[in-house]
């Protein structure tokens, strides 16, 4: 069940990276992907009767798999460096042209390039 | 067709493309459990660690944590130099209630402690350095919303602490070579394991959690205090 979520999740996160010019809805889209691979991962870990993965000596109980915990580990600090890389970025950008939207920086920053092009009378 | 349509369609295509890709992935080769059979068919003995999975991030893949601890230090110097060369705006401060300022100042400590005890035991229990690192920070943010932005900074200057960060950074990785003094590998133990489940087991794993878990506080804190110094305040 987990895994099928995972999935619905990953959906959702590509339409709204794709489909919304908003940078900061971008950011959470990105957010929201990382947030289905990690659930992805978790969920693959899954025993039936599984317990958390802390043994003691002697004990012999099924265990859930700790490998991908240890690997989402990796993903949870990886995301949110580049989330608050991302996010300086989009500030960087919203107060230069005062929008956050994808389309609108973009003619604004192609406008910039050929008035630098377009050679003085 | 209309661009917007067009674009629905295509979007629509890719993420039917990705989540087929992926469910026959998923269906025709279910996980290997092989290599995860090999991790728990190691003894615990041999970490020392009762959590299975900081013995794994901690030892087995250690030099997968401390490429992590370096990409978190890059992302930090990132933002801090980005921000700093960026023109500060000034936006209208935002004070919270008084109720909100109390709340914050009593949830603070008790944050603090528990990420002191998420990195102390973060070997025999669920925790560790990275959870211990973000709650230590957020513990501190509450202070910030408590007392002022400018007066947690003059206790915690984010001069004193990049050097700080820095420094663990190095110390870690010094840490991981000193075994080439002694004619070892990097990366092997110095320390014994001891006995699993107690508090002073698993080598050097506690001296790691506790190393981290600093860092990432250091880290996380740099960054809350450079977006605040940016904006002027909270």
């Amino acid at each position: 069940m987990a895994t099928i979520v995972s999935f619905v999740l990953l959906g959702i996160g590509i339409l709204a990276l794709v489909l919304r010019r908003d940078l900061v809805i971008k950011l959470l889209a990105l957010g929201l992907i990382n947030a289905s691979s990690i659930l992805f991962l978790v969920s693959i870990g899954n025993r039936p009767g599984g317990r958390a993965p802390i043994q003691f000596p002697g004990e012999t109980a099924v265990l859930v798999d700790p490998l991908p915990q240890a690997l989402v580990l990796s993903a949870i600090v990886v995301n949110f460096a580049i989330l608050a890389l991302a996010l300086v970025f989009v500030m960087i950008l919203v107060e230069r042209y005062h929008t956050t939207d994808a389309q609108r920086i973009e003619q604004e920053m192609s406008r910039e390039t050929d008035e630098e092009e377009t050679p003085c009378l | 067709m209309s661009t917007q349509k067009r674009w629905i369609v295509c979007s629509v295509g890719i993420v039917a493309f990705f989540v087929v890709l992926l469910s026959i992935t998923y269906m025709a080769s279910m996980p290997d459990s092989a290599d995860s059979e090999r991790y728990l068919s190691i003894p615990i003995e041999v970490s020392g660690a009762a959590n299975r999975v900081a013995g794994i991030y901690l030892n087995t893949r250690l030099f997968d944590t401390l490429i992590e601890i370096l990409v978190f230090s890059v992302a930090v110097l990132g933002v801090r130099y980005y921000l700093s060369h960026s023109p500060q705006i000034s936006l209208p401060s935002l004070s919270e209630s008084a109720v909100v300022r109390t709340a914050a100042g009593i949830l603070g400590p008790l944050a603090l402690l528990l990420s002191v005890y998420f990195a102390t035991f973060g070997h025999i229990s669920p925790g560790g350095g990275f959870a211990a690192g973000v709650i230590a920070a957020s513990a501190v943010l509450y202070v910030a919303i408590a007392q002022g932005m400018q007066a947690t900074e003059a206790r915690l200057s984010p001069q004193r602490i990049a050097a700080a960060e820095k420094g663990i950074l190095l110390f870690l990785f010094l840490w991981i070579l000193l075994p080439l003094a002694f004619g070892d590998a990097p990366l092997t133990e110095l320390l014994p394991p001891g006995t699993p489940g107690k508090l002073l087991s698993a080598g050097s794993i506690l001296p790691y959690n506790l190393l981290i878990g600093i860092k990432v506080f250091f880290g996380a804190w740099l960054i809350i205090a450079a977006f605040a110094q940016h904006r002027g305040d909270l």
